[in-house]
């Protein structure tokens, strides 16, 4: 595949897990490595990554890119693309990831596929339609610019010999500017010390049925009550009931999944959970995929009658 | 004040997928088609910042005829005007292909703001709004879930992981792409159903814009080869039977589990 640049990510001082998975995935396309790092103070980080499967690293080492800002992150991208001469530039799909990516392949009019989880036979791998269906994508000129989803492939654990290179970046005339990170507020609702979750999604349909289905499942288990994102985006459910990227990781002994379709989002946030059942009508929804058990049926049939039977069993 | 908002029609969230004849997309007859969710957000945010002041919000959508149905559901819901971009040599296109085209409605309608979704709901390549920001060379965010006027541009809070937020001031112009749930979106009233039907609608092909030969299928640079149902692995023991028998199973189960 060429020339392969591994742009990695810094948090909190360290290189992501996400990167090292960057790494797995140059394996898998095969060609020569190279990659890139970028922040501020962060020389260490670099020249381990050289070690651990980043080849030859460059490093745009500076005071601007202490923190991520689009126009400084592509600037010192395109340096890299450049100096390595890539002709695939392999990028994690987190927040930053997928801010400047696109913006990458449109400035070198090349191929771009986001939050791929595969590589085979010559074609990325990506789901789409919120995760009911698979694409193979073909990019006949091999030149590409790819996302990686965090989490899809087991990190690099390999070695490489490289050394570091440092990059001249020019972040001035930048005409966006990073103000300031707010860390989550603390939350009234803490699901990650649940032991149960019963979390209804879109498919509960309205605030009400909540109340009158979710919660008495929840309650007679002594549990708490989830919610998939389009429930807090109506308005349904405060933020803090939110289980998955953008909401809460959970990891409860029971996990119940009640019209939610699993869409990747969502699964990052439940999938660690010691036992999920899942309730959808829709038999191909890809909560199954996750799941101990399935029951393909109507929530509204199978909680009301599962929270009476639970009543009845505890006497 | 001038907004662009672009939207994409997609099919709508419950509709049945049934892979066509060529196995590269879905069948579109016969299902129902909806405003990308994403997309809903973004045109409320339009909306809300012309009922604050002065502006003209145009709506843009790339596809064939039944588009014009989202345009003027965009139109009954306030927006001014409606640009739909529909030609044959433009099917096909990749994020791309779609990127250059709206990149020149833009350069035709030079906004001070663009606003659009952080991904659509078929293709879910969050692809095409940071392409148009770099084509237009102007500077953008993503996900985002608060954008307020601040000195000559937007304060912008986009959407980190786990709850956080990265704040970011955008210079004007610049390219907004919403995250859902940053407003709650209004229905088109009647009132404005009527009035839409009398706001202008103007058509464009490949070649009104100079784009011809540059997009569509032959000149996207990836191309779907494929789409299918996903391998699935093990997967879940589905228990059937009537709701009884599947609620004793459950509840053996939670016994089992140590959780009664
Ligand atoms: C950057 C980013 C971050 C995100 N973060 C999150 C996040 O933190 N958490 C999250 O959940 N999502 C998140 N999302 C959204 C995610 O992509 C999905 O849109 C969302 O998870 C879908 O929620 P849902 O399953 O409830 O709805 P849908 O996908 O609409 O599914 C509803 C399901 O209910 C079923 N159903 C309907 N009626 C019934 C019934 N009566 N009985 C049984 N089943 C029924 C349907 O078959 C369907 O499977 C994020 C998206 C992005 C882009
Ligand atoms: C028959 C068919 C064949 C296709 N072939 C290919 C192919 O060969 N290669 C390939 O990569 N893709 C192909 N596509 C996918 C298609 O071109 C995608 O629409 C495009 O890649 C944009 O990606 P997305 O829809 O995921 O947009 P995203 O980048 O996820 O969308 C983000 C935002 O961009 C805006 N937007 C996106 N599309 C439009 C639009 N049409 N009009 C107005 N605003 C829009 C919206 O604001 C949207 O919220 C094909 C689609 C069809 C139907």
């Amino acid at each position: 595949m060429g020339n392969i640049l591994i742009v990695t990510e810094i948090k909190d001082g360290v290189i992501r897990e996400a990167s090292y998975e960057l790494a797995a995935f140059a394996q898998k396309l095969g060609g020569d490595v190279k990659s890139l790092v970028i922040g501020s103070g962060i020389a260490g980080e670099a020249e381990s990554f050289a070690k651990k499967g980043g080849g030859t690293v460059y490093v745009a080492d500076d005071a601007s890119l202490a923190n991520y800002n689009v126009e400084g992150y592509a600037a010192a991208i395109r340096a890299a693309v450049d100096a390595s001469g890539a002709d695939v530039v392999l990028i994690s799909n987190t927040p930053s990831g997928w801010d400047v990516a696109p913006r990458i392949a449109a400035g070198l009019d090349i191929a771009f596929v986001s939050d791929v989880f595969d590589f085979q036979d010559g074609a990325y791998i990506r789901r789409v339609f919120n995760g009911k269906l698979d694409a193979r994508i073909a990019v006949p000129g091999d030149k590409a610019v790819v996302t990686i989803q965090p989490g899809a492939l087991p990190a690099f654990e390999g070695s490489s010999d490289g050394g570091t290179e440092s990059l001249s970046v020019d972040t001035s005339g930048a005409r966006s500017k990073f103000v300031e990170t707010k860390v989550a507020a603390s939350k009234g609702v803490d699901l990650s010390a649940a032991e149960v979750i019963i979390s209804g999604g879109r498919g509960v349909g309205d605030p009400e049925k909540f109340k009158e289905v979710i919660q008495p499942l929840a309650d007679v288990l002594g549990g708490a009550m989830g919610a998939s994102r389009p429930v807090v985006d109506a308005g349904w459910l405060p933020h803090e009931y939110q289980v998955g990227s953008s909401g809460q990781v959970v990891t409860p002994k029971l996990y119940v999944a009640a019209g939610i379709s699993g869409a990747i989002q969502h699964l990052v946030g439940m999938k660690g959970s010691n036992f999920i059942i899942a309730i959808n009508k829709d038999a191909d929804a890809p909560i199954f995929e996750v799941a101990q058990i399935g029951v393909v049926a109507d929530l509204f049939d199978v909680i009301p009658a599962l929270t009476a039977a639970l009543q009845e069993a505890k006497g | 004040m001038k907004i662009l908002v672009c939207l994409k029609q997609v099919p709508h969230q419950d509709a049945r997928l049934d892979i066509d004849g060529a196995g590269t997309w879905i069948k579109e007859d016969g299902i129902k088609f909806e405003i990308n969710s994403y997309d809903t957000f973004a045109l409320e945010e339009a909306l809300r910042i012309k009922d604050a002041g002065e502006a003209e919000v145009v709506v843009v959508s790339i596809g064939p005829d039944r588009v014009t149905q989202a345009l003027r559901t965009a139109l009954g819901m306030g927006a001014d005007r409606a640009v739909h971009v529909k030609d044959a040599e433009i099917d096909g296109s990749d994020a791309l292909g779609i990127a250059k085209v709206l990149a020149a409605v833009a350069k035709e309608e030079s906004p001070d703001l663009v606003l659009m979704g952080l991904m659509s709901d078929d293709g879910n390549a969050s692809a095409v709004p940071p392409m148009l920001a770099e084509l237009m060379g102007v500077p953008s965010a993503t996900a985002v879930m608060k954008a307020e006027p601040e000195g000559d541009g937007y304060r912008c809070e986009r959407e980190l992981e786990g709850g956080a937020l990265e704040v970011v001031d955008l210079a004007k112009p610049c390219l907004i792409a919403v995250q859902s749930g940053l407003n709650q979106v209004r229905y088109a009233s009647l009132k404005g159903i009527m009035a839409a039907k009398k706001k202008p609608l103007d058509t464009k092909g490949a070649g009104d814009l100079g784009l011809s030969g540059t997009v569509g299928a032959a000149g996207a640079k990836a191309q779907i080869e494929k789409i299918y149902a996903p391998v699935r692995g093990e997967g879940a023991e589905i228990i059937e039977g009537s709701t009884d028998e599947v609620v004793t199973q459950l509840v053996g189960k939670i016994k089992e589990l140590g959780l009664l």
